[in-house]
């Protein structure tokens, strides 16, 4: 619902339709009935944030409670932002087009560091001030959740409760305590230490940093009691975890236009780089009666045709098969397309291929990540080079003639020989596509490499490494290239493309920065930053003044080795996986040595404390 | 098998939906109403849907309509339209399904209700630089086509006009050309009135009724 003054904005903008709501399955309360109001805020465009699986299942969540309503807001494209400062028009929530500043929480996603200055930058648009401590009252209650919750540190001095780990159930209980507070006249200093209790929250405000004189940590103090060591929230039981059986249906075309369905959270493989792969475990399933009724379900309530299957390397479901048989049973029938975006190349077996292929044919995405098998044994990635050609060979015989191969340069131990055996790798591709029998006929083999950044992220065994600087990352790209162009019978067939060296290198900075980095934040917002995900915002150049300005080198955070017994910003945060683990496994890197995955022999990462999932399988070799 | 169409308002938050939008949103919810909609046979089936006409996003229409067809003819109509609501967003409701009279094709003009403001202008100035501008022998401005930009008198488009004086706006009603070999935009003729004075008007745009060249109303 939007008022009278939006809605004389709203042809003046594009797309005007991802300011309005109205959306098929949108949740309307009545708001002198609710106690909470919670404004779920994606710091990203309507079309993104919509795209997102974890605001669905909050929303969802926290409208099934009556005193709670929910509501959702999304960062405006920089054309209505314009507009919306010029009439003085604060952000608002596409429910009921209150203000953001009405609302007693106001939750922040992080699912990227990019989209940091997109967080203060709606604070600054609602009205509200960015900075905790001067949000004395208790209402505006900024919380923030998500993976890039996991170094919470560069914007500790703006958020006042960082959930960490999975939401479900400590997002309930924080609210849970404000209604007590706010009943019982407490301030918001007491609502924020009561807070400090629960498992999975953080407080930042209660902590005290203390730094040596070469920039590095040497003390981090908590304060008011509130615990040394925050550790991470999960669900144990996925089959009783709430899941929604409805989503709000987006009235204008977003990224991911489709039902989701989660089948498990984690995953068993550690490949060195994958922060996702470490701060998930356990890996815990759902089981395949479970997601097919609910799969069905949502299916019915949104309308949709597409379901797409989510988790991290999706063929690692250990019931894949089954499930696949499951849910064709009612797909074919009820014109339901079923895809699975997260495949594995060791996980495309011709059983997979062809219950997905019964309903629609679109482009085939690997990742080997990286071009040789030294380089993939270093990152543990545990993919053969024979493997990716069967599967190549088996998709191409199965009628595919498309294949994307993601990879990304700049890792640790990388040479120049690791970087030259993507452009192979590709060509090899391109080789075995002419050598399938079945291929299909008279089509042209297209092989699509895309290179991307090395980001050293906490909480993986490379966390201490240094990330290549932008003008190595350039050499590598060009090296590339060059490699694919000295193969020009076959030039036509392979397209190369790579991401912006100077998004990654920001990335890095912020992903393992620390507190000293929320001036420079701060900064940002003053000066108006905002979409530093989107390439029509951001510009280093401008980054890299401000980082004069205060007095930051960036390289400190970027480009710098660690020494293992350094303090690092995010030491006191706990996802289950120790510190010994990861730095076993930074050695074992090294050394090119592989590390078996969680179902064929457990490494002992920590993860087992939690007392569920994969830790507690049978596992084969042991029945 | 049968056709059928079924008139529905887009209004609310739905006018703020392109027609690409309001196609999808229609699919959709005959998707989920698990009508008995014909689909279309080729590699990737979905359920066809055609509109007659298309409404351009920001305008309100308040009897719009689109064809599909069933492969059982044993729904009644307000069957088919309690189903389909029940799968809409509060912005886009069906209120009839009627059996085609005319082909979609026969669309020539569409009727207009245009309200417009501007805080600073009074309606009675607004009424009478609407007058002036209709007065114009002919009301040309520059348009975009495949050979560059091009002028073309938007008047040859305008069956008929009426100007009435509100309290707070000029109140517009036009029957201009539609269809598609000649259609005219009204906000064309907002374009040519904010030209002519130079001050920018709050446009509230509703669509009516469709006709043939007989201007019989399309059924």
């Amino acid at each position: 619902m939007v008022s009278k003054e939006v809605e004389r904005l709203l042809l003046k903008v594009q797309k005007p339709g991802r300011y309005v709501g109205g959306e098929l399955n949108e949740v309307i309360k009545d708001k002198k009935k609710v106690d909470v109001r919670f404004a779920f805020c994606f710091p990203d465009t309507y079309e993104v944030g919509m795209s997102h699986l974890g605001m669905k299942i909050l929303y969802s969540l926290f409208n099934s409670y009556d005193h709670i309503w929910c509501e959702r807001v999304f960062a405006p494209w920089t054309d209505m932002e314009e507009l919306m400062r010029s009439h003085n028009i604060p952000l608002y929530a596409l429910e009921s087009g209150d203000p953001v500043s009405d609302f007693d929480f106001i939750g922040f996603t992080l699912q990227y560091e990019l989209s940091f200055t997109n967080m203060l930058n709606m604070l600054k648009l609602s009205n509200v001030p960015i900075k905790a401590r001067d949000r004395r009252e208790l209402k505006n209650i900024v919380v923030a959740g998500g993976p890039c919750a996991c170094n919470p540190e560069p914007i500790s001095d703006f958020v006042d409760i960082f959930f960490i780990g999975e939401g479900e159930e400590v997002d309930l209980e924080v609210m849970e305590i404000f209604r007590e507070c706010r009943a019982q006249g407490g301030d918001k200093d007491e609502f924020l230490r009561r807070c400090s209790k629960v498992e999975g929250v953080y407080v930042p405000a209660l902590y005290e940093v203390g730094y040596n004189d070469d920039g590095t940590i040497s003390s981090f103090k908590p304060k008011d009691g509130a615990p040394a060591v925050i550790h991470k929230r999960i669900m144990k039981d996925m089959d009783k975890s709430f899941y929604p059986d409805n989503f709000v249906v987006p009235l204008v075309e977003i990224v991911h236009d489709r039902a989701v369905q989660e089948i498990f959270r984690g995953c068993i493989r550690g490949c060195r780089f994958c922060q996702a792969g470490f701060i998930y475990r356990p890996v815990r399933e759902k089981s395949p009666e479970v997601i097919n009724s609910q799969c069905r379900a949502l299916c019915r309530n949104t309308g949709y045709d597409e379901v797409s299957l989510s988790s991290l390397s999706s063929s690692d479901y250990s019931q894949i098969v089954p499930l696949l048989d499951k849910l064709t049973s009612w797909c074919g029938e009820e014109r339901v397309s079923i895809s699975l975006p997260s495949l594995r190349v060791d996980g495309f077996t011709d059983e997979i291929m062809n219950k997905i292929k019964t309903v629609r044919k679109s482009g085939l995405t690997f990742a080997p990540e990286a071009g040789s098998q030294r380089m993939r044994d270093v990152i543990n990635k545990n993919v053969q080079f024979d493997e990716l050609m069967n599967t190549c060979a088996t998709a191409f015989a199965g009628g595919w003639s498309t294949v994307k191969l993601y990879f990304m340069i700049g890792l640790p131990t990388e040479t120049e020989e690791d970087v030259v055996a993507i452009a192979q790798l590709g060509q090899a591709v391109v080789d075995t596509y002419y050598k399938t029998e079945g291929r299909p006929k008279g089509k042209a083999v297209r092989v699509t490499l895309s290179a991307s950044s090395f980001v050293p992220k906490p909480f993986t065994p490379f966390q201490w490494e240094p990330q290549d600087t932008i003008p190595a990352l350039h050499e590598k790209q060009q090296l590339i290239k060059d490699s694919i162009k000295s193969k020009k019978v076959y030039f036509s067939k392979i397209t190369y493309n790579y991401h912006d060296a100077d998004t990654s290198y920001l990335e890095a900075v912020f992903a393992r920065g620390d507190r000293k980095l929320n001036k420079v934040m701060e900064l940002a917002c003053e000066r108006g930053f905002h979409f530093d995900g989107w390439n029509d915002c951001f510009d280093l150049g401008k980054w890299l003044e401000l980082f004069e300005e205060c007095g930051i080198d960036p390289a400190f955070y970027a480009n710098r080795r660690r020494s293992f017994d350094e303090i690092l910003p995010w030491d006191h945060i706990d996802y289950g996986v120790s510190k010994s683990f990861l730095i076993n496994e930074c050695k074992r890197a090294y050394e090119n040595k592989t590390t078996l995955n969680c179902r064929q022999k457990c490494s002992g990462c920590g993860a087992a404390k939690y007392g569920g999932g994969v830790c507690f399988e049978k596992r084969q070799d042991m029945v | 098998m049968k056709s059928v169409r079924i008139w529905f308002k887009k209004d609310f938050e739905c006018r703020y939906i392109s027609h690409l939008d309001l196609n999808r949103a229609m699919l959709r919810a005959l998707h989920k109403s698990k009508l008995p909609i014909w689909h279309t046979e080729g590699f990737n089936p979905h359920p066809f849907a055609t509109f007659p006409l298309p409404l351009s996003l920001g305008f309100r229409g308040i009897n719009e309509c689109m064809d599909v067809k069933l492969e059982d003819d044993n729904y009644s109509f307000e069957e088919i339209i309690r189903r389909l609501n029940a799968c809409l967003p509060r912005g886009i409701q069906t209120f009839a399904v009627t059996e085609p009279k005319m082909k979609a094709g026969k669309v020539a003009f569409a009727s207009f209700t245009i309200r417009i403001s501007e805080p600073k202008t009074p309606s009675s100035k607004i009424c009478d630089d609407l007058k002036t501008l209709f007065d114009l022998p002919s009301i040309e401005i520059e348009k975009k086509s495949k050979k560059g930009m091009k002028t073309v008198d938007i008047k040859q488009g305008v069956k008929s006009v009426q100007i009435k004086e509100m309290l707070d706006c000029a109140l517009l009603e036009l029957v201009l050309s539609a269809g598609s070999s000649d259609n005219l935009n009204p906000n064309l003729i907002i374009s040519a009135l904010e030209r002519a004075t130079g001050k920018e008007y709050d446009v509230d745009i509703t669509r009516n009724d469709l006709y043939n060249s007989d201007m019989e109303l399309f059924r």
